[in-house]
Parts: structure tokens; C-alpha cells; sequence
């Protein structure tokens, strides 16, 4: 818990007065992956958005490397050192797909994309399309490699392999584990346990709003998990 | 024959430029941040006014210019900070809200120069012949520059860092704000800059026209017929609205007089609100 990059600590939260999120706490330590799983409906796209500062905490704490950072609103947070792909609305319809990818950047070079564009050469032949032209699995990936090239602390990733090939997929998962290995913590969010299980050093399985089921990937086998994803 | 038809055309241009420029700020801040801001009159008043203090004070017309920034800029952070800042997505409350202050402003003016019109004498006096007609210089350097100013902001808008972050910012708020930008503070900009485009039309528009604090309330009406016809969103709806309007008002007026020039202006708005209210021009 103390070395822990990004630790959340009974976080409450929800819509108006309907509350989702019923008091869960987790960590992600640096070069680790915690999955987060659960069927449709549980709250673990409001957990993520708890931590990235879309939606206010009820109550409970989020440390960033130990610092309280629960009160920041999300484009601090952002500065602190986290990413993040939404589930929805993953990119910038209006922009196009280069803009996407620098926008924030210090420049417009293409460099640091490299990587990317050689495991997804659909966004190098599209950099000048506009994104919103693009698929939904196509956009999940520029997402992805924009949320990864930023290459902050902490990145949270909500459903990315959602309608995305499984061919894609196990590039997707190839650069998490290359991320993993130079330092990155993150939050994964995932229904697609064979992907979840080539990346995931610990689980946290959510129904109705709580933990139901924690540990590491050693811990838990696979009857377990899926007990907690099918009805 | 020829001359008429020489005069009456850059009449038209001249009209159409001069509205697209009275209309930026309005546009900028009904299309970017969803609020009509009724005091964008009152802006382009505050700019005229900016011109005729520097010309009593005798310094150059062109100090007007930071004058205007100066003054509208810093009361449309104020507004925004105090005010705004609270009611973007509240569509109504921003109508009440800009209402006010358009009375606030309009007041003020009156008690701080009083009911007399003001003219301003120009920068450029002395025509130049346009095939072969005597044209005003100083109107032909509005064209020019009021064409340039459109044109250089269209191509800023679509290009820059910035310009893209205010598209990023308007079609995607939440992602914006998670990736780092600050919508507070881009929201704040893009305010301040459509009240500072107000006030420098109105510097613009100073030479050509009575200054009095009651002359806000014509051009917030002519600026929100020009967004109603030509729809919101990019630059080139803008500058067909302008077309439409200024073209059918200078047409109309041509031939009968300006009343009716003004009721065919307005009939036409009505006629989009009702029949096509996203406009001539709507974003892909
Ligand atoms: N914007 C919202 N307003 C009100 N209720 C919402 C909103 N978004 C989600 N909910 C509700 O909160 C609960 C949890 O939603 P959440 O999106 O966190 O689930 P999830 O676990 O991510 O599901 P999925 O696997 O379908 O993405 C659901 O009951 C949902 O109906
Ligand atoms: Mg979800």
C-alpha cells in the first residue's frame, strides 16, 4: 500500500442521489496491471471515472505516489501524471487522426508514435482522416496509442479492446506489457478475460458496486473469474 | 450605367464585409461556448466609444485599437469569471444574464458620455477611384481589412495549437478535460476574445456612423439575423449569412428605401428560424 503508485481507499460515488460506486478500495504499484472486472452494469466504468475526476467522490480518498489528489479536478489530475480512454466517445470526431494524437504534445512531430504505427498501420495510412470517420474498433486504437504514447504514471483504460480485432488486440497487449516493463502503472477495465489474462498482475471483481473478489493472477483461476462475469 | 452598376457593387461588398466583422464576436461566443450573448451590441458600442475618447484626447485613431482590447477585454474576463462561468449548458439564464448586462453597459455609457451623438472624423479622408468611381478610402480599407481579419481567423482557427484545442474543447469536453486541458480557462479566452472582436468592429465602425450609448441595440439584431441565416459553426456560414443579409438589406434599400431594406432583413431571419433554423451553412 505505501509503495503503491495510485491507491484509492473506500471510494463512494454515483448520479445525483443514485449512488454505484458502494466503497471499493484497490492499488496499482509501478510496472502493474490491475484489471478491473465485472459484468454489464456494475460500476467499474464509474470507478475509473471516480479516479480520473469525471465524477466527484462521495467520500474516500485517491493517493497519487501518497499525495491526496481526491479534491483535483480532472485536468490537474491529468498534470499530476494520469491517462485515460474512455469507454465512449474515445476521440475527437472533428479532428483528425494526427491532431488526435498531438494534440497536447510539445510538438506535432510523428516520432514518438513510431511504435505504435508499426503494430497499427491503420493509423499511420489514416493520419489525415478525420477520426470521427473511423470505426469503432479503429478508434479504440487511436485512443489506446494516444493514451499510451503520453506516457505518464498512471493510465487508465476503459474497455479498450472493445470491438477491436482479436489480431489487434494482441498488439494492444503486447504494448502494455512493454509499458509495464519501462515503469507504467495502470487500470484496465476489461470483459475479455483471455486479453485480460495476457496482461493482469492482480484482479479487482466488482458486483453492484463492490469487491467481490480480489487478489493476483496466481491467486485466482479462471472458474472464479468467470463465475463473477456470467449470469 | 456602367458606374452605377460599378458603385452599387462595391456598395454590396463594402456592406457585406462590414456585417461579417460586426458579427465575429457574436458568432465566436454563440458558436463555441452555446451562449447568445445580447450584450454584443453594447461591445461594439463600447469599442466606437473607445475612438471617440482617443480622437478628443487627440492621440492617433489607431490607439483606439489597444484602448478597445484593454477595456472590453478586461470587462468581458470579469463577466466571465463572475458570471458566465456559472451558466454555460443554462441556455436561458445566459439570455438573462447578458441581458442585464447589456442594460448595465448601456447605462453606464449614458451616464459617463450622456445622450449626444458623437461622430468620429475619419482616419482616411479623400477617395481612390474604383473603375473609374470615387470610392471613400477609408471604406475601402474597411473592406480590405475586415476580409483579412476574417480570413486570418478562419485560417487560425482551423490551424493553430490553440484552435484546435477550442474544437477539441467544444466537440468533446470530457476527453478534453482529461487529457490536461483546462476548459475553464480556454472558455474564459474564447470569451474575452469574442467581446474584444466587438470592440474592435466597433472601433472599426466609429468614422462611419453617430456614436450614442443606444446604438448597441440595432447591430445585436443585424449579428444574430447573420448567425440565424447562415448557421453556426465555421466561418463560411458566417460569411454567407453576411451575404444574405447585407446583400438583401443593401439590394432592397437600393431600390425602395432603408425601412423596407430592414423588413425584408427581418423576414427572411423569421423565414430560417422557422423553415431551416440550423442555417444555410451547417457543419458536416
Ligand atoms: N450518466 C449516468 N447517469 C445515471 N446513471 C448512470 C450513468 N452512467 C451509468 N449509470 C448507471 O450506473 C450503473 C453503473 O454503470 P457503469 O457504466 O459504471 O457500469 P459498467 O460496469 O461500466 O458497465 P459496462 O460493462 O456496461 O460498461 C448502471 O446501473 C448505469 O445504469
Ligand atoms: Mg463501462
Amino acid at each position: 500500500m505505501s509503495n503503491a503508485r495510485l491507491a484509492f481507499v473506500d471510494l463512494t460515488g454515483g448520479y445525483g442521489g443514485a449512488i454505484v460506486v458502494r466503497g471499493i478500495s484497490g492499488n496499482v504499484r509501478a510496472g502493474e496491471v490491475l484489471c478491473v472486472l465485472g459484468r454489464n452494469g456494475v460500476g467499474k466504468s464509474t470507478l475509473v471515472k471516480l479516479l480520473m475526476g469525471h465524477l466527484r467522490c462521495w467520500s474516500g480518498e485517491i493517493l497519487h505516489t501518497g499525495t491526496a489528489i481526491q479534491h483535483l479536478e480532472c485536468s490537474a489530475r491529468s498534470r499530476y501524471g494520469i491517462s485515460y480512454c474512455p469507454q465512449e466517445r474515445t476521440v475527437f470526431d472533428d479532428l483528425s487522426v494526427r491532431n488526435n494524437l498531438t494534440l497536447m504534445g510539445d510538438n506535432r512531430d510523428l516520432g514518438r508514435f513510431e511504435a505504435y504505427f508499426a503494430r497499427f498501420p491503420i493509423l499511420k495510412r489514416r493520419l489525415k482522416q478525420q477520426a470521427g470517420s473511423l470505426s469503432g474498433g479503429e478508434k479504440k486504437i487511436l485512443s489506446f496509442s494516444r493514451a499510451l504514447s503520453e506516457g505518464k504514471g498512471v493510465t487508465l483504460l476503459d474497455e479498450p479492446s472493445e470491438g477491436v480485432q482479436w489480431e489487434n488486440i494482441l498488439h494492444m497487449a503486447a504494448l502494455i506489457n512493454d509499458s509495464k516493463r519501462a515503469g507504467a502503472s495502470m487500470v484496465i477495465v476489461e470483459q475479455n478475460l483471455e486479453f485480460a489474462e495476457t496482461i493482469a498482475d492482480r484482479y479487482l471483481v466488482l458486483d453492484q458496486g463492490r469487491v467481490v473478489l480480489e487478489g493476483t493472477r496466481r491467486d485466482l483461476n479462471r472458474e472464479d473469474l468467470l463465475s463473477h462475469l456470467h449470469v | 450605367m456602367q458606374d452605377l452598376i460599378a458603385a452599387q457593387t462595391i456598395n454590396l461588398i463594402y456592406a457585406v464585409t462590414l456585417l461579417a466583422v460586426l458579427s465575429l464576436g457574436l458568432a465566436v461566443i454563440f458558436g463555441l461556448l452555446g451562449v447568445l450573448n445580447l450584450a454584443h451590441g453594447e461591445f461594439i458600442m463600447l469599442g466606437a466609444y473607445c475612438a471617440v475618447v482617443v480622437r478628443q484626447n487627440g492621440w492617433p485613431f489607431l490607439t483606439a485599437i489597444p484602448l478597445a482590447i484593454l477595456v472590453c477585454g478586461s470587462i468581458g474576463y470579469v463577466i466571465e469569471v463572475l458570471i458566465m462561468r456559472r451558466l454555460y449548458r443554462r441556455t436561458f439564464d445566459t439570455l438573462v444574464a447578458t441581458w442585464g448586462l447589456s442594460l448595465l453597459l448601456r447605462k453606464s455609457a449614458e451616464a459617463v458620455f450622456g445622450l449626444t451623438y458623437r461622430s468620429v472624423e475619419t482616419p482616411l479622408p479623400g477617395t481612390i477611384d474604383v473603375f473609374g468611381v470615387p470610392y471613400p478610402a477609408y471604406r475601402l480599407a474597411v473592406i480590405g481589412l475586415g476580409a483579412t481579419a476574417i480570413f486570418v481567423l478562419a485560417i487560425w482557427y482551423g490551424n493553430s495549437r490553440t484552435g484546435l484545442r477550442i474544437r477539441a474543447m467544444t466537440g468533446n469536453p470530457e476527453l478534453a478535460q482529461s487529457l490536461g486541458l483546462s476548459v475553464k480557462r480556454l472558455a474564459a479566452g474564447t470569451f474575452v476574445t469574442g467581446t474584444c472582436l466587438a470592440a474592435l468592429s466597433g472601433v472599426m465602425i466609429a468614422p462611419l456612423v453617430p456614436v450614442f450609448p443606444y446604438m448597441g441595440l440595432d447591430y445585436v439584431l443585424r449579428t444574430f439575423f447573420v448567425i440565424v441565416v447562415g448557421g453556426l459553426g465555421s466561418v463560411i456560414g458566417l460569411v454567407y449569412g453576411a451575404l444574405a443579409i447585407g446583400g438583401l438589406d443593401s439590394a432592397v434599400s437600393a431600390f425602395s428605401n432603408g425601412t423596407y431594406g430592414y423588413l425584408s432583413v427581418i423576414v427572411l431571419a423569421i423565414a430560417f428560424l422557422w423553415l431551416r433554423p440550423r442555417g444555410i451553412h451547417v457543419r458536416g
